[in-house]
């Protein structure tokens, strides 16, 4: 006998929509209960939904909350096509079959000082669950989270009550969440949002960086989940201040177990070149691997 | 006898000489090198007859660019492009981690040429590998640029070159895109092969019109699930018509996600079906198959599965084509 280490990580649950809030940019947040995903999630973590019992494919969505105690996890979608569209007409106390929580997470603890979590449009909410982890986990780091978006924040941003020094001045918008934990937020958008930082988080990120004293960047890394082309450019800004960094990544996905083989990246490995499926290689991988420095 | 013993005994099936736990076999390219769907808490691959590994090629293969699958209209389309580590890398690393108490584990041989799959052939009959499926669909071959499937001549040579090297059991995969599959699958026995697989996927594309460009990076890919069954179900019943002289059986596949489908294969002419796209809609949907089929045969008061095979009653004044 040779049973694999990784059989029965992974659960089906029906789980019953407990919450489910539109917000703007025709956004949503769910809440569901699915205790078995809930006590085993970490941040990084997916799930893989039925949008809808009659579209048979499923959606991975990034979790972005976790309570074991109470069992319930969240999650932050954009209607974007019918899955997602088919989701949203989805009703508290409806039931939503769901497999999680799968995937590579982030590499938790023996955190550098100011973790710096980098989140774009849907890729925000790993960066959350990650906040919140270190928040419980690790009091003495100092996380700061930016986040962009180019529809509508999915939150009522607010001026922060956390300063955070190296910011331009008037850029003060924060997610009410993260500012009531302690956590210090900052936003970035092209479309004149009040308060955000106008331009890309990585513009943001690098005014924040330049303000640090040179031997504080040694205690800076950086948790980035977004779009890919942001993804890049955050990796870049990484290699250019050498700071680890971590990427989650994102690709059409069919079984989300690793049979598929349909959701692959390609990843420089020690060996050369290899396509690395997104779903249980990943969603988490070594910036450096996926995009290679310039 | 107990009711599960009896439950057992009735989906328990001979498929060449190998021992089946149940007629349904889980399909190459969607179960990884057969431990992946294991991570799912609940599945078992104690519920399947087979499991089929992933096609395998001589050297190691990186496979296509992203986006390697799209979604469609009751199914999907994928090109993975025979991404996988090489015979050598299955059969050291793969076979070891893998249990053979729990089932029959089948490899997928693939190629660029005659010579290709003779050799991975030859690398799998000298391994602990139940069975090889023979998988002449792939569409990116070497010689005369058309596939070995699509060709009865290259099919049949294909089939003799691995036949040659191996005793084992060989199943032979048939094409659906092509023009006479009982022609194919008539050749193929001849040329020695102990089974056929029916159907692989059918070519298709998907057009992102923003961007007016594939989905797919392979610009093409195969379609699969529920909106395929139908066009499979009657290539069953065409390739049964030349099988059933020649007692090989037929693993009977596309679009099965319910028991039902699973026994109109059956009545069809398949000994076994195989279940690939519905393990992602449903990880777990084996045990429901199984319980489905078990029912039904209580309701026909049937002993075994194997009393359902090649039942179909065709309309005496219907129409239609029938080979062989």
């Amino acid at each position: 006998m040779n049973y694999s280490k990784t059989r029965n990580t992974i659960f089906s649950e029906q789980a019953r929509v407990f919450e489910h809030n539109a917000q703007a940019g025709n956004q949503y947040v769910m809440r569901l209960r699915a205790p078995l995903t809930a006590s085993h999630a970490k941040p990084g973590s997916f799930i893989h939904m039925q949008c809808n019992p009659e579209l048979l494919m499923r959606r991975p969505m990034s979790i972005m909350r976790a309570d074991k105690n109470t069992g319930w996890i969240e999650i932050l979608y954009k209607v974007h096509g019918d899955g997602t569209m088919r989701l949203a007409k989805r009703k508290v106390n409806d039931i939503v079959d769901i497999l999680g929580p799968i995937g590579v997470p982030f590499k938790l603890g023996g955190y550098r000082k100011f973790p710096l979590l980098i989140g774009g449009g849907v890729g925000i909410p790993p960066m959350i669950f990650l906040a919140e982890h270190i928040l419980k986990t690790a009091p003495a780091v100092h996380p700061l989270v930016i986040m962009g978006s180019e529809i509508p924040f999915p939150f009522k941003a607010r001026p922060s009550k956390i300063m955070v020094s190296g910011m331009p001045e008037g850029v003060i918008a924060a997610m009410p969440l993260l500012d009531d934990w302690g956590i210090p937020s900052r936003l970035a958008s092209l479309q004149g949002f009040a308060g955000c930082f106008e331009g890309y988080v990585t513009g943001l990120a690098r005014q924040w960086l330049d303000s640090l004293k040179p031997d504080l960047n040694n205690e800076v890394e950086i948790f980035t989940c977004g779009p890919t082309a942001m993804l890049e450019a955050v990796s870049q800004l990484a290699h250019e201040y050498t700071l680890p960094c971590q990427v989650s990544m994102e690709e059409y996905m069919a079984c989300a177990v690793g049979g598929c083989a349909g959701c692959t990246v390609r990843v420089e490995t020690d060996d050369g070149p290899a396509m690395k499926r997104v779903c249980v290689d990943g969603p988490v991988f070594d910036a450096a691997s996926v995009f290679p420095p310039r | 006898m107990s009711l599960d013993e009896r439950n057992k005994a009735m989906l328990a099936i001979d498929f060449c000489g190998l021992k089946f736990n149940s007629p349904l076999v889980l399909l190459s390219g969607c179960v990884g090198f057969g431990e992946e769907y294991t991570r799912v808490s609940g599945f078992s691959n104690t519920d399947v007859g087979a499991v089929c590994l992933k096609g395998t090629t001589l050297e190691p293969r990186l496979g296509n660019p992203p986006h390697r699958i799209a979604e469609t209209y009751m199914g999907m389309l994928n090109a993975i492009g025979l991404q996988n580590p090489g015979a050598h890398k299955v059969v050291e690393e793969y076979l070891s981690k893998l249990d053979f108490s729990e089932t029959r584990f089948i490899a997928n041989v693939s190629g660029s040429t005659i010579e290709e799959y003779a050799e991975v052939t030859r690398i799998f009959d000298d391994s602990p590998i139940d069975a090889m499926e023979i998988n002449i669909s792939c569409p990116n071959v070497k010689e005369g640029g058309v596939a070995f499937g699509n060709d009865p001549d290259m099919s049949a040579r294909v089939v003799e070159a691995c036949r040659n090297v191996t005793k084992k059991t060989l199943i032979t995969k048939l094409s659906p895109n092509q023009t006479n599959i009982a022609e194919n699958a008539r050749r193929c026995i001849e040329a020695g092969t102990d089974a056929l697989a029916v159907i692989n996927t059918l070519m298709g594309m998907v057009i992102d019109i923003e961007e007016r460009k594939p989905v797919i990076g392979n610009n093409q890919g195969g379609l699969s699930g529920p909106a395929i069954k139908p066009i499979a179900l009657l290539k069953v019943h065409q390739v049964y018509q030349v099988s059933r002289q020649h007692n090989v059986p037929i693993i009977g596949q596309g679009g099965i996600t319910t028991a039902n489908d699973a026994l109109e294969f059956i009545i069809a002419g398949s000994t076994a079906v195989g279940i690939g796209t519905a393990l992602f809609y449903d990880p777990l949907i084996c045990p429901k198959i199984n319980a489905g089929i078990i029912d039904y045969l209580n309701r026909y008061k049937l002993k075994n599965v194997t009393d359902l095979i090649g039942t179909l009653k065709l309309h005496e004044d219907g129409g239609g084509e029938c080979s062989g």
